[in-house]
């Protein structure tokens, strides 16, 4: 990715991030006092399960975007930085789509 | 022998601190938090997708004290990201640089994300 790019996408999908991060956080303080079937009822909602769907995927995407920006200052092998950074990007794809999966067929 | 007034500073151990240095390093840590935070909101759903005593379980750590004390940490680290990406954002339009704007800056995000981690706590856990 280009530089630009990545500094624009950067700042793009914290706005997007930021109202759901919020929504999401307190959503789990309130759902941590609650029992089993209160917290499959909420992401039973199909509202609730898009939102998340989409916190996730765009929240790992920002995540590994500020990854590589550490990565690139502190870690001087050119070998263990491409590592890191692989690991960074398959983590930011996997753990979404695998999410996607518990939220469709699992929950 | 005259004294020596030359900065010694920047030095790891004797660096002096500025609100602006701070919330540089304290925004890529809690960037890297926040990313473990997502892993964890990650884990949370992975524990629902299995029998609900799994998921009781999982209540009962993250409802003891080590829990709750890592939660109320990531919900801080979210807070402060949160916000110090509003100042970068507001800098990246081009305004708030003068020294003075930016420290004023620079504390009220620090208090700021203290005062949303208690109210975001009290309206999650319901007292609110």
């Amino acid at each position: 990715m280009k530089a630009t790019r990545k500094w624009i996408l950067q700042r793009l999908s914290s706005l997007i991030i930021a109202p759901l991060i919020v929504w999401f956080y307190v959503s789990l303080i309130s759902l941590s006092t609650k029992n089993y079937s209160d917290a499959v009822v909420f992401f039973k909602n199909p509202l609730f399960a898009i939102l998340t769907i989409i916190l996730i995927f765009i929240g790992f995407f920002h995540a590994r975007i500020g990854l590589n920006e550490i990565f690139e200052d502190y870690i001087h092998n050119k070998k263990i930085k491409d590592v890191a950074n692989i690991l960074a990007l398959v983590s930011s794809i996997i753990i979404p789509v695998i999410t996607l999966f518990l939220l469709i067929y699992k929950i | 022998m005259k004294d020596n007034k030359n900065p010694l500073s920047p030095h790891i151990q004797i660096y002096r601190w500025h609100i602006s240095s701070l919330l540089s390093i304290t925004h890529r840590i809690s960037g890297i938090l926040n990313f473990l935070g997502l892993i964890l909101i990650f884990f949370w759903l992975l524990m629902l997708s299995f029998e609900e005593s799994n998921y009781e379980m999982f209540l009962l750590i993250i409802n003891n004290f080590i829990g709750q004390f890592i939660l109320i940490g990531f919900t801080w680290s979210m807070t402060f990201h949160l916000l110090s990406g509003i100042r970068h954002l507001v800098w990246d339009m081009g305004y708030g640089f003068e020294i003075k704007t930016a420290n004023r800056s620079g504390i009220i995000v620090i208090l700021s994300s203290l005062i949303l981690t208690t109210f975001f706590w009290l309206f999650g856990k319901g007292y609110i």
